[in-house]
């Protein structure tokens, strides 16, 4: 089976003010990576005008791109409206469920959605007491029953789960102990865990590290733009040995 | 006097709320009348309006924009996996 190179990138925040310039940074991606997955906050109000900003800048790539959203692309209640601009484009954006792309004749699974926050297992909210926190833990659990289904019911290769909010807190080292529980939710890497992936990768950290791991020993990537410092990283899934000239 | 935990309270969440900057990540610190702002944005207008709104938010503190604007680099070298 032939090795993948996953490019990723999230919380690009993209507005008119920044019209093209992400844009001159992806030429040549498709001699880089096979595939380019977007880890949310691609605007920064949500607003109409900016999705149209991010289907213009990512449209019409050399290589598939996937996308989930963030809570920037939350804000303007118009998360549906964007999605539609940005799948008229040929761009997969995923809600809680999974699309699975022929890549070089491997069947690459993308499962995975915004994702959201409520804390880390120890220290963590829970569904108890008034029904604010009971709906805001309660979002957190559908999501990752959602994601739980897509990944048992995916027929791929490789499997690739893609979030805004982060499933650990290893890639939150940097942020404030005390925004933890507004950063991710332990509820997405136990989903992701029971069911296996290859690797999982979020944004919305943008002052947390690049590297870390589920308790289940899967790998994690924080492809926050200000993390990352550069377009986007570039992840490579195969075994080692095969095909070693490749990636 | 306002205790300056307030006033760093109230500027970051103008950060958040208003529709000019909507910026969650930024860290804001005074100390005594001085606000020290924080963090990255995408471009220079940013940083800027991020001034101005914290400006507005905390009348008479001398305002210190150290954000930086984050610098775009080529991608570099795959990690394996
Ligand atoms: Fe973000
Ligand atoms: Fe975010």
């Amino acid at each position: 089976m032939s090795q993948l190179r996953i490019a990723a990138v999230g919380d690009v925040h993209l507005g008119e003010d920044l019209r093209g310039r992400y844009r001159s940074r992806l030429s040549g991606i498709e001699e880089k990576a096979d595939v380019l997955l977007l880890a949310g906050d691609l605007t920064r109000h949500g607003t109409l005008e900016e999705g149209k900003v991010v289907a213009e800048e990512f449209r019409d790539l050399p290589v598939p791109v996937v996308a989930v959203l963030g809570n920037h692309d939350h804000h303007s209640d118009k998360p549906a409206e964007i999605a539609a601009m940005l799948k008229d484009e040929g761009i997969s954006v995923l809600h809680d469920d999974s699309v699975v792309l022929d890549v070089k004749g491997v069947r690459l699974g993308v499962v995975g959605g915004k994702g959201f926050g409520g804390g880390f297992a120890g220290k963590c909210a829970s569904e108890f007491g008034e029904p604010e926190i009971k709906a805001f833990v309660n979002h957190t659990k559908r999501i990752a029953d959602r994601w739980r289904v897509a990944l048992k019911e995916l027929q791929a290769d490789r499997r690739v789960v893609l979030s805004h909010y982060s499933p650990v807190n290893d890639t939150l080292a940097g942020e404030p102990l005390e925004i933890y529980p507004f950063l991710g939710s332990y509820l997405l890497a136990e989903a992701v865990d029971s069911e296996g992936a290859d690797l999982i990768l979020h944004g919305h950290a943008h002052m947390g590290t690049e590297k870390g791991l589920t308790p289940g020993g899967i790998r994690v990537r924080n492809v926050a733009l200000p993390v990352l410092g550069r377009a986007y990283g570039v992840y490579c899934l195969g075994e080692h040995g095969e095909d070693p000239d490749h990636c | 006097m306002e205790a300056p935990q307030y006033v760093a309270a109230r500027v970051q969440s103008a950060l958040a709320e208003d529709d000019r900057t909507h910026e969650l990540g930024v860290r804001v610190d005074v100390r005594g009348d001085q606000l020290f702002l924080r963090g990255q944005v995408g471009c220079e207008e940013r940083r800027e309006l991020i001034a101005d709104v914290a400006g507005e938010a905390a009348p008479g503190l001398v305002v210190h924009n150290e954000i930086s604007v984050v610098d775009v680099r080529e991608p570099g070298g795959e990690e394996r996996l």
